[in-house]
């Protein structure tokens, strides 16, 4: 029996995506973007403020002097980074429901797509691709599906389960077999209610490279292969392990080798160390950050 | 708690050792039953040749470099070499052909090697698959047991 139908239904209560951060997608793709037009869009939202300044004076950007301002911020740290933060801040909102069914721990979801957007970055930056802010993006929010699918893995994990082991199918296609939707799909479905960028609604639809038209573009195979790398590194992984097939074709495309992909965990292992005020994020002090469906 | 490429070893008898959420990663636990010892290494990576640099920083990045020191570490907390019981956990692989993505493999392969120069052996295991694993130590016991993300501990 499909469950497909009640999954959609679900859909109906999803909580508004922060506009803030929804203004800030937009403007990722854009190659040049005013100081005044990011400072008009964040000032309204104190949270994301506070977040802003919090996140630029900690040791991850190392800078010499504090910041008291989002126009000193954003002179200091440039236009991309400050997006990465605010959207990264608006994020939380989305990402602070529990997600049973994939992780135990209530953060589970939020630090295994922290981790992502930081291997996605720094894949760019190897790769030396021009979208690094647009890469950190993707891989924060492919696995949004999860948040709303979470509650349907979670009565169904056993037969999932069963499919995943059974057959040597990935847990995304166990998952459509079971629930007759997966997790990537459900997310592109999100990514539409939510009138996120064309682009990034495909990243995050396509993101286990299930379909043909995801070999077209470079920044869904990126994200693709920030996630595998990531559930390597183990330390944010989830129910479903590691069970996603591994593409040789991908790391083709961008010439690695498998050790290259050695080094990418290795730099990786610091950049997350360095990177914990940003899975901070999610509320310890200040329960603001959730916004009540 | 012991970190990715990390080490803790301990003979204070209320501790649990514990190394959350290995992927391709490799948690071996040692302890010596009669001294009551026991360690646990967390090691990311086959070789520090990739980079001797972080490996000479951080020598429990590495399966060459963090071996060697988990058993040393133990044996001056009095464990012995030939009391030692070995357990392997993680080493974790996505889906797919042998030949790629395959640093769990090489993990474990660089393991196998340096044990069996050393005489080593492995008590037991659980390695491979897919499955995200959390490793346990009890100092007191020497109980070791692994929980599988999502789903049931089992005692190794």
């Amino acid at each position: 029996m499909s469950l497909v139908p009640q999954v959609l239904k679900s859909l109906k209560t999803l909580p508004p995506f922060p506009l803030v951060a929804q203004r800030s997608l937009v403007l990722l793709n854009k190659a040049e973007v005013s100081i005044q037009e990011l400072v008009d869009i964040v000032k309204f939202d104190p949270a994301i403020t506070a977040n802003v300044l919090r996140i630029s004076n900690s040791a991850f950007f190392g800078l010499r002097r504090e910041i008291h301002s989002l126009h000193q911020a954003l002179l200091l740290l440039g236009t991309q980074e400050l997006l990465k933060i605010i959207i990264a801040s608006g994020a939380t909102r989305v990402f602070c429901r529990a997600t049973p069914g994939y992780f135990t721990d209530r953060l589970g979801l939020w630090r295994h797509s922290v981790s992502c957007a930081l291997m996605a970055d720094l894949l760019a930056r190897e790769l030396t691709l021009a979208e690094r802010a647009t890469s950190f993006t993707a891989g924060l929010l492919h696995d949004i599906g999860k948040v709303v699918l979470s509650l349907y893995v979670d009565q169904k994990f056993t037969d999932i389960m069963a499919v995943v082991e059974g057959h040597g199918v990935s847990f995304q296609a166990a998952e459509r077999e079971v629930l007759g939707i997966d997790h990537a799909q459900l997310g592109g479905e999100m990514a539409r209610l939510w009138d996120f960028p064309d682009r990034l609604r495909l990243v995050i639809n396509l993101h286990h490279l299930d379909k043909p038209e995801a070999f077209a573009d470079d920044m869904v195979l990126l994200v693709y292969l920030a996630d595998l790398l990531v559930l390597m590194f183990g330390q944010d992984l989830g129910a479903d392990g590691l069970a996603y097939h591994g593409y040789p074709e991908v790391l083709r495309h961008f010439r690695l080798r498998e050790r290259d992909l050695e080094k990418i965990l290795l730099n990786f292992g610091s950049a997350w160390q360095e990177a914990q005020v940003i899975f901070g994020l999610m509320g310890s002090d200040d329960g603001l950050q959730c916004a009540h469906s | 708690m012991v970190g990715v490429a990390d080490m803790k070893v301990s003979n204070q008898q209320e501790q649990v050792l514990v190394t959350h959420a290995l992927g391709s990663c490799i948690g071996v636990a040692i302890y010596d039953p009669v001294a009551r010892v026991g360690g646990i290494l967390h090691f990311m990576l086959p070789e520090s040749s990739l980079d001797p640099a972080k490996g000479q920083e951080n020598p429990f990045m590495f399966a060459d470099t963090g071996l060697p020191r988990l058993f040393r570490e133990c044996y001056s907390l009095g464990a012995q070499k030939v009391r030692l019981l070995v357990k392997v956990a993680g080493g974790s692989q996505v889906l797919g052909n042998q030949e790629h993505f395959q640093i769990g493999r090489r993990n474990y392969a660089a393991l196998r090697k340096i044990f069996l120069k050393n005489n080593v052996l492995i008590n037991k295991e659980d390695v491979g698959g897919t499955r995200a694993r959390t490793l346990f130590l009890e100092v007191a016991t020497g109980s070791v047991w692994i929980k599988v993300m999502g789903r049931d501990t089992i005692a190794l």
